[in-house]
């Protein structure tokens, strides 16, 4: 019955690649993304995935599709057709580079094969001692924290790095100033959505510090957590103005903390460096779990304080520029 | 008896689908973005009670909270365009 529910689920997959590749019409290409994220999620769920599922909750549902329409805002909704030869040029291009892919397929492991590299390697070492070693049941979260900590720091660095980048391109420290007050007629319209998000929004306040300490024994941590509040002021901003979201969180102090965050995490490593260990080695805070434990919150504090504001500069940036 | 929900579910979820790639309005389409959403939280849902791991319910809870967003940002991105012509 599963394995129906997956057939079903990638063949809507397929279908919604083969139409966004047709539509010229870029609002609707960011809605069928929107689709194509909830499609992954459901199969995501399906395979036992739930971590990766969440991640894809937190930043599909919401965050992403705001922030390629705030895109669109600022490039035009249509999409520039080029002339017949560039897209026989494109044809021959995809064709050959997804026949390289296929091929390249051919050599991996059957799926789900227990004798695959991937099942044999460090796999059944942290199935069978991550608990005794690191102290938490969700295995993903011990990985991602502490066996491979190193690799995590360079994905908050990388999300920053994003943060950095729109800030060049889009106008950097000079903001508009404040003070676009809104006509009385707009704040009438929208009484049923500032009523729902007024409801809406605390909930989902309560839920990102949820996600965030509970990552420990279910699926979430900092990246979803902070994707989840950034989601949240992203909200407050659509619904009340970016105006008002700017009263609350001015860009300069997320911009601090966005960078304290990548400092947190850098710095959590340097001082178990000082303390005669290995770089982010929890064991200097403490043997056993109790040193995991103190490194843990630290890394976990430092993620969630860059995602949280770089996804909320981010859409405070396009909708200064692009008037959302 | 879940599984045969998890199929209705689904069902509607193809429905829907359709919906979104044949429009002809693109408000057709954030509706169909929408129940989308929403078929989604409820199959996460369903799945997880099917297989009796209730930690999918956070999943579900996650999309239950932000599937408004993006319907949100679309209708926003509509009406600015409106005033500005």
């Amino acid at each position: 019955m599963e394995s129906l529910l997956m057939i079903g689920l990638l063949a809507a997959l397929g279908a919604i690649a083969i139409t966004v590749a047709f539509m010229s019409d870029l609002l609707v290409v960011a809605m069928l993304s929107g689709i194509f994220s909830f499609t992954c999620c459901a199969l995501f769920v399906l395979f036992d995935a739930p971590d990766v599922a969440f991640t894809e909750a937190c930043v599909g549902a919401g965050v992403s599709t705001v922030l390629t329409i705030a895109a669109i805002r600022l490039v035009g909704r249509h999409e520039k057709r080029g002339g017949r030869r560039a897209s026989v040029v494109g044809l021959v291009v995809a064709t050959v580079c997804g026949l390289a892919l296929v091929y390249g397929t051919l050599e991996l492991p059957r799926f789900g094969d227990p004798a695959s590299p991937a099942s044999t390697h460090v796999a059944p070492h942290y199935i069978e001692e991550s608990k005794g070693e690191i102290g938490i049941p969700n295995i993903v979260t011990s990985v991602l924290g502490s066996y491979r900590g190193y690799d995590t720091m360079g994905e908050t660095v990388v999300v920053f790095t994003a943060a950095l980048g729109v800030l060049i391109l889009l106008g950097g420290a000079q903001s508009r100033p404040l003070g676009r007050g809104e006509a009385p007629a707009r704040r009438d319209r929208d009484v049923i959505l500032r009523t729902v998000a007024t409801l809406f929004i605390p909930m989902t306040l309560f839920l990102a510090p949820y996600v965030q300490f509970h990552g420990a024994y279910s699926p979430g941590g900092g990246f979803q957590a902070g994707a989840i509040l950034g989601g949240a002021l992203i909200l407050y901003g659509l619904v009340f103005g970016i105006d008002a979201l700017n009263k609350m969180v001015p860009e300069r102090i997320l911009r601090v903390i966005a960078a304290l965050g990548v400092l947190l995490y850098g710095g959590t490593g340097v001082v178990t460096m000082l303390m005669g260990h290995a770089f982010l080695d929890y064991y200097a805070f403490g043997a056993g779990p109790s040193g995991q434990a103190i490194g843990l919150t630290a890394i976990e504090l430092g993620v969630f304080m860059t995602v949280t504001c770089v996804m909320t500069l981010l859409f405070q940036r396009f909708a200064i520029r692009g008037v959302m | 008896m879940l599984y045969a929900a998890a199929i209705a579910i689904f069902a509607t979820f193809a429905l829907a689908l359709i919906r979104a790639f044949a429009g002809p309005t693109v408000f057709d389409r954030v509706l169909a973005l929408n129940v989308i959403g929403t078929k989604t939280i409820l199959l996460i849902a369903v799945l997880g009670f099917a297989t009796d791991r209730y930690d999918f319910i956070d999943i579900a809870l996650v999309y239950a909270v932000l599937n408004l967003i993006g319907t949100v940002a679309v209708l926003r991105y509509l009406i600015g365009d409106k005033e500005s012509a």
